[in-house]
C-alpha cells in the first residue's frame, strides 16, 4: 500500500515545485543529473569488478585494518558507499569474504564518503565545475563505444564524473537563483527540535535519492548559497548517514543470511554513531572549530567546516566501533539465524548462490565457480566411496598401492542415495542460478558461464559412471581370480591417483603447476587405458579371465576412462583462471590428444 | 566521426590494450615453465629409480610442448602488432 502511494506522492510534490519555481526545477535537474552520473560511474566500476576479483579481495581484506582501508579507498575512488555496500553484500553472498571482513569494508566506506564532501566543499563550489564536465562527457562517450570491456568501463567512469560535475553545477546555479526569490534560511529551526527535524529531513532525502553522497552535495550547495544554516546542515548530514543504510538493507533482502547480517551491522553502526553525535553535538562542533582553525579554515567558511564535521563524526564512529567488531559479529550471528524450514536437513544445498550475487556478473560467476567446487567436493567423496577408498587417504602422501589395499568398507556404499543427497539438488540449483545470471551477462561472461556449466555436467557424468563401475568393482576386487582382481585394483589405483592430482591442482596457486599436473593426468589416462594399451587383449588371449570377466572389464574400463576424461575436463575449467587477462591462455596451451600420442611414442 | 574515433583509438593505443595484457601474462607463464624445465633437467641428473626417471622425462616433454605452444601464441601476438 505504502509503495503504491509513495511514487505518485513524490511525483506530485515535484510537479508542484516545478510549477511554482523554475529554480527548484534547476536544482532538481541538478540532483537528477548527479544521480545519473552516479549510475554511470557505478556501471563503469562494475566492469572492473571481474578479473582477479577473488585474489584482490583476499589480499586486501584478510585483516580488519586492511578491510577498512579497502572500504575507504574503493569508496573514495568510486564516490559511492551504496555501491560498495551492495558489492560487499554480494561478495559475502558469493562466499568471497566473511562477515567480519564485510563489516570492516563498511566501516572504511563510511570514512570514504567524506572525500566527496571535501571535493565538493574544497573544489566543486569554488571553480566553474561545468567547464570540466563537458570534455569528460565527450571523451567518455567515445570510450563507451569501444569494444574492449575495460575501455568501455573507463568511458562510463569518465561520463559519470562529467554528469556528477554537471549536476553539481546545476545545483549551485539553482540555489544561487533561488536565493533571490525565496529565503529557505528563514525556515531554520534552532535547538534540539531543529536538530531532530533536520535529521529526519536528511534521512528522508537520502532514502528518496538512495545516495548520502547526493544529499551531502545538495546540503553543501544550499549551505554555500546561504539557504540553510550551519547547524541545520550538521543535522542533515547526520540524517543522511542514517538514510544511506536503507540502500544496504534493500540490497540485502535478496542476499543470504550473511548479507542480511552485514546490512544490520551497517544500520547499527550508523544509528549508534548518529545517536552519539546528537548527544555530544556541542563537543563535536567545538572539535570542528579547533580542527578548522589548525587547518587554516576561516570561521565563517561553513562548507569546509561541514566537510570537517562529516569526517570527524564518521572517523569517530569507526574508532568507537573497531574494538566491538568481533562482538558485533557474534551478536549478529547469534540473533540472525538462517531459516531451514524449506530445506531437507539430510540433503546438501548450494552454499554460495543467492540473488544478491546475480547483480554483478563477475560475482555471479565467482559464486557459480565456488558452488561447482562445492559440487566437486561432494562428487570426490562419492567417487572415493564408489572405489571403496578413504577420501583422507587419497589426498594424503601415502603410497597409493597401500591405500588401495586398505578398503573403506566391506559392503558397497549406495551411490544413488549419495547422488540424491549431495549432487542432484546442488546441480539443479547451479543450473537454475546460471540461467538467471546469464540474462544479465555480456557475451564474454556467457562464454565463461558456458564452460562452468560444462564442468558441472562433467562432475555429474563422472558420478553416474562411478555408479556403473561400482557394481563389478565390488564383485571383482573380492574375486579369487588374481588377474581380474589386479585389473580392477589398477582401475581403483589410477582413479585414486587422478583424484589426488586434481586435489593438488586445486590447491596450487601457480598456473604452470596446474597446467603441468592436469597435462600429466591426461597423459596418464591415455597411457593406462587398458583397452588401448592391449592389456585386455592379452588377458583374453592367454585365457586368464572368463568371457564374462572380459566383457565387464571392457565396459568398466570405458567407465573409468570416462570418469578420468570428465574430471580432467572439469579441473581444466575450474582450476585455471578464465576471467583474467590471460583469458583462454590455459586452454590454448593445454596438451591435445595428438600431443599425447607424440609423447607416448617418444616414451616407447 | 568513425575516422575521428579510430584516430583517437590509435593515438591512445587502445586497440592493443587486450593484446598487451595477454602478452604480459603469457611472458610470466613462459618464464615459470622455463624455470620448471631447468628444474627437471637438474632432477634428471640426480634421479634414483628408472620409474622416477621416466616420470620426469614425461613431465619434461609436457613442459617443452607447452613452452613451444606458448611461444607460438606470443609470436602470433607480436605478428598482429
Amino acid at each position: 500500500m505504502l509503495k503504491k502511494i509513495f511514487l505518485p506522492t513524490i511525483f506530485a510534490i515535484l510537479a508542484y515545485g516545478f510549477w511554482i519555481s523554475p529554480d527548484f526545477k534547476t536544482i532538481s535537474a541538478g540532483v537528477a543529473i548527479f544521480l545519473f552520473g552516479m549510475i554511470s560511474l557505478e556501471e563503469g566500476f562494475r566492469s572492473f569488478s571481474g578479473g582477479a576479483l577473488e585474489r584482490v579481495l583476499q589480499k586486501s581484506t584478510d585483516k580488519l585494518y586492511k578491510s577498512i582501508s579497502f572500504g575507504f579507498v574503493t569508496t573514495a575512488i568510486m564516490q559511492s558507499s551504496s555501491l560498495v555496500s551492495v558489492l560487499t553484500i554480494s561478495f559475502i553472498g558469493a562466499g568471497l569474504i566473511g562477515l567480519a571482513q564485510g563489516i570492516g569494508i563498511i566501516l572504511g566506506a563510511n570514512i570514504g564518503t567524506t572525500t566527496g564532501a571535501w571535493l565538493m566543499a574544497g573544489f566543486g563550489l569554488k571553480v566553474k565545475i561545468s567547464a570540466y564536465a563537458m570534455p569528460m562527457l565527450v571523451f567518455g562517450m567515445i570510450l563507451i563505444f569501444q569494444k574492449s570491456k575495460g575501455i568501455k568501463g573507463f568511458g562510463y567512469i569518465l561520463t559519470g564524473l562529467g554528469f556528477l560535475f554537471l549536476g553539481i553545477h546545476y545545483m549551485k546555479e539553482g540555489f544561487e537563483a533561488f536565493k533571490s526569490t525565496v529565503d529557505l534560511a528563514s525556515f531554520a529551526v534552532d535547538g534540539f527540535r531543529g536538530l531532530m527535524l533536520f535529521i529526519g529531513i536528511g534521512i528522508v532525502a537520502t532514502v528518496i535519492m538512495q545516495s548520502s553522497h547526493a544529499t551531502i552535495v545538495l546540503i553543501l550547495a544550499a549551505l554555500a548559497a546561504g539557504q540553510i544554516t550551519y547547524e541545520n546542515a550538521l543535522a542533515l548530514t547526520i540524517g543522511a548517514n542514517i538514510g544511506t543504510t536503507i540502500t544496504a538493507i534493500i540490497g540485502s533482502l535478496s542476499s543470504n543470511i550473511d548479507g542480511k547480517r552485514l546490512a544490520a551491522a551497517h544500520f547499527i553502526f550508523n544509528v549508534i554513531t548518529a545517536v552519539i553525535a546528537v548527544l555530544i553535538i556541542r563537543q563535536i562542533e567545538y572539535g570542528v572549530d579547533m580542527i578548522s582553525q589548525s587547518l587554516g579554515i576561516a570561521n565563517d567558511n561553513h562548507t569546509l567546516k561541514l566537510a570537517v564535521f562529516d569526517s570527524l563524526f564518521k572517523v569517530m564512529g569507526v574508532i568507537i566501533f573497531i574494538p566491538f567488531v568481533d562482538k558485533l559479529v557474534y551478536f549478529l550471528e547469534s540473533r540472525l539465524k538462517e531459516s531451514h524450514t524449506k530445506k531437507m536437513p539430510s540433503s546438501d544445498h548450494a552454499k554460495y548462490l543467492n540473488e544478491s550475487s546475480l547483480e554483478i556478473p563477475a560475482t555471479a560467476l565467482a559464486a557459480i565457480k565456488r558452488e561447482t567446487i562445492h559440487l566437486y567436493d561432494n562428487a570426490f567423496e562419492i567417487i572415493a566411496h564408489g572405489l571403496n577408498l578413504k577420501r583422507s587417504n587419497i589426498v594424503s602422501d601415502r603410497d597409493l598401492d597401500e591405500v588401495v589395499a586398505e578398503p573403506y568398507t566391506q559392503s558397497a556404499v549406495d551411490i544413488d542415495t549419495f547422488y540424491n543427497r549431495k549432487i542432484k539438488g546442488i546441480y539443479g540449483e547451479i543450473i537454475d542460478f546460471s540461467t538467471k545470471a546469464q540474462s544479465q551477462m555480456s557475451p564474454g561472461y556467457i562464454e565463461v558461464l558456458y564452460h562452468l556449466k560444462l564442468a558441472n555436467r562433467d562432475i555429474v557424468e563422472a558420478v553416474k559412471d562411478t555408479k556403473h563401475l561400482q557394481k563389478n568393482l565390488d564383485k571383482y576386487t573380492k574375486s579369487d581370480n588374481e588377474h581380474i582382481r589386479k585389473q580392477y585394483n589398477m582401475i581403483r589405483r589410477d582413479l585414486a591417483e587422478l583424484l589426488r592430482t586434481i586435489d593438488r591442482a586445486g590447491r596450487s596457486e601457480e598456473e604452470d603447476t596446474v597446467m603441468v599436473l592436469l597435462s600429466k593426468a591426461k597423459l596418464h589416462t591415455e597411457k593406462y587405458d587398458i583397452i588401448a594399451n592391449g592389456t585386455l587383449d592379452n588377458l583374453i588371449r592367454h585365457n586368464l579371465v572368463t568371457i564374462e570377466m572380459a566383457t565387464s572389464l571392457m565396459n568398466d574400463s570405458t567407465y573409468a576412462y570416462g570418469i578420468s576424461k570428465n574430471l580432467i575436463a572439469m579441473a581444466e575449467i575450474i582450476f585455471t583462471e578464465r576471467s583474467s587477462e590471460a583469458d583462454s591462455l590455459s586452454e590454448e596451451m593445454a596438451i591435445t590428444d595428438e600431443d599425447i600420442d607424440v609423447i607416448l611414442e617418444k616414451g616407447q | 566521426m568513425k575516422k575521428f574515433i579510430r584516430s583517437v583509438q590509435s593515438t591512445l593505443g587502445l586497440e592493443e590494450f587486450d593484446q598487451e595484457s595477454k602478452k604480459k601474462a603469457l611472458k610470466v607463464l613462459l618464464k615459470k615453465l622455463s624455470s620448471r624445465k631447468k628444474g627437471i633437467h637438474a632432477s634428471l641428473k640426480t634421479v634414483g629409480s628408472k620409474k622416477e626417471e621416466n616420470e620426469l622425462k614425461e613431465e619434461l616433454e609436457i613442459v617443452k610442448l607447452q613452452i613451444k605452444k606458448g611461444k607460438k601464441i606470443l609470436y602470433k601476438l607480436y605478428a598482429k602488432k
